[in-house]
């Protein structure tokens, strides 16, 4: 189990980002992700490996008021 | 205290915190989509003193989602709507108006005398502008944000980094490089999370914390997330 924005979410093995925002139907142009506290960049997304009792934050990116 | 006027605050807002509302001082910058309809509460609920700022005039595409933005007032300032929409609903609200840009400058000034200052801007540079003002200054700063289906606030403590982590360097161009769709009921939604944290924060009921809160309207839901 890993958390994403404080709901429990399921691990399995060979989860990336990616794959973790393409399970929750993240779709928007501007996302940023951080993993434990961690930034990760866009680029990253596809290696970057999702460990069990991992807390994910996934936030949509906006600036406009 | 106005009994009247203020029966339907009761009993949350306290008649002796009603008086505290009154006495309070908050720096609303930007009276555009966030900022009108955070005016409109805090003004209804007494917030005492409202300074608003923004250099800014209405424009057509205004209309879609700003409540201060109407046919009548296309090419006038939002500070002068803002303060004659003030003066309308709660003439007990001292109204002080600052039709500028925030700079380097006039920050400091902008935020003397303030308990709060609200963050209803529409780019990246001008909120850590802000930010770094309040640090200085010791002042709490309550940020907010919107575009699309999502929006974020944050009441933060001065000196907080959350905004740096929230928006990486090489994201701080966003709301320039590329315009995003800005939905009135999305607009409406974080002004009234952020109305809601400033007011309990002015009666003593909400203490700055570096945490965020992320509204997503496409799958519904409200989160409060460290980040």
């Amino acid at each position: 189990m890993i958390i994403v924005n404080t709901q429990e979410h399921p691990w399995h093995e060979g989860m990336t980002v990616q794959v973790l925002l393409d399970e929750k139907g993240y779709i928007f142009r501007h996302i940023i992700v951080r993993v434990n506290g961690e930034y990760v960049a866009e680029e990253d997304w596809a290696r970057r490996m999702i460990r069990d009792g991992d807390d994910v934050v996934v936030l949509h990116l906006t600036a406009g008021g | 205290m106005e009994l009247e006027r203020y029966r339907r605050n009761l009993p949350e807002i306290s008649p002796a915190q009603q008086d505290v509302l009154a006495e309070k001082r908050v720096l609303i910058v930007g009276c555009g989509g966030l900022g009108g309809y955070i005016i409109e509460a805090l003004a209804r609920a007494g917030a005492g003193h409202l300074r608003l700022m923004d250099g800014d005039t209405f424009k057509e595409s205004d209309l879609n989602r700003q409540l201060l933005a109407s046919s009548m007032n296309l090419g006038r300032p939002k500070t002068l709507a803002a303060r004659q929409r003030v003066l309308a609903v709660n003439s007990l609200v001292e109204v002080e108006e600052s039709p500028y840009f925030l700079s380097v400058e006039n920050a400091a000034e902008a935020l003397a005398g303030c308990h709060l200052a609200i963050d209803a801007l529409d780019n990246v540079p001008s909120r850590l502008l802000l930010a770094e003002a309040c640090a200085r200054a010791g002042l709490p700063m309550l940020h907010g944000a919107v575009g699309a289906w999502y929006g974020q606030a944050a009441l933060l403590p001065p000196g907080s980094k959350l905004l740096e982590r929230v928006y990486p360097a090489h994201c701080r161009g966003l709301e320039s490089a590329e315009k995003m769709a800005m939905l009135a009921p999305v607009v409406m939604q974080v002004a009234a999370l952020q109305a809601s944290l400033a007011l309990r924060f002015l009666l003593g009921d909400e203490q700055p914390a570096e945490l965020l809160w992320h509204l997503d309207m496409e799958r519904g839901s409200l989160e409060k997330i460290s980040f």
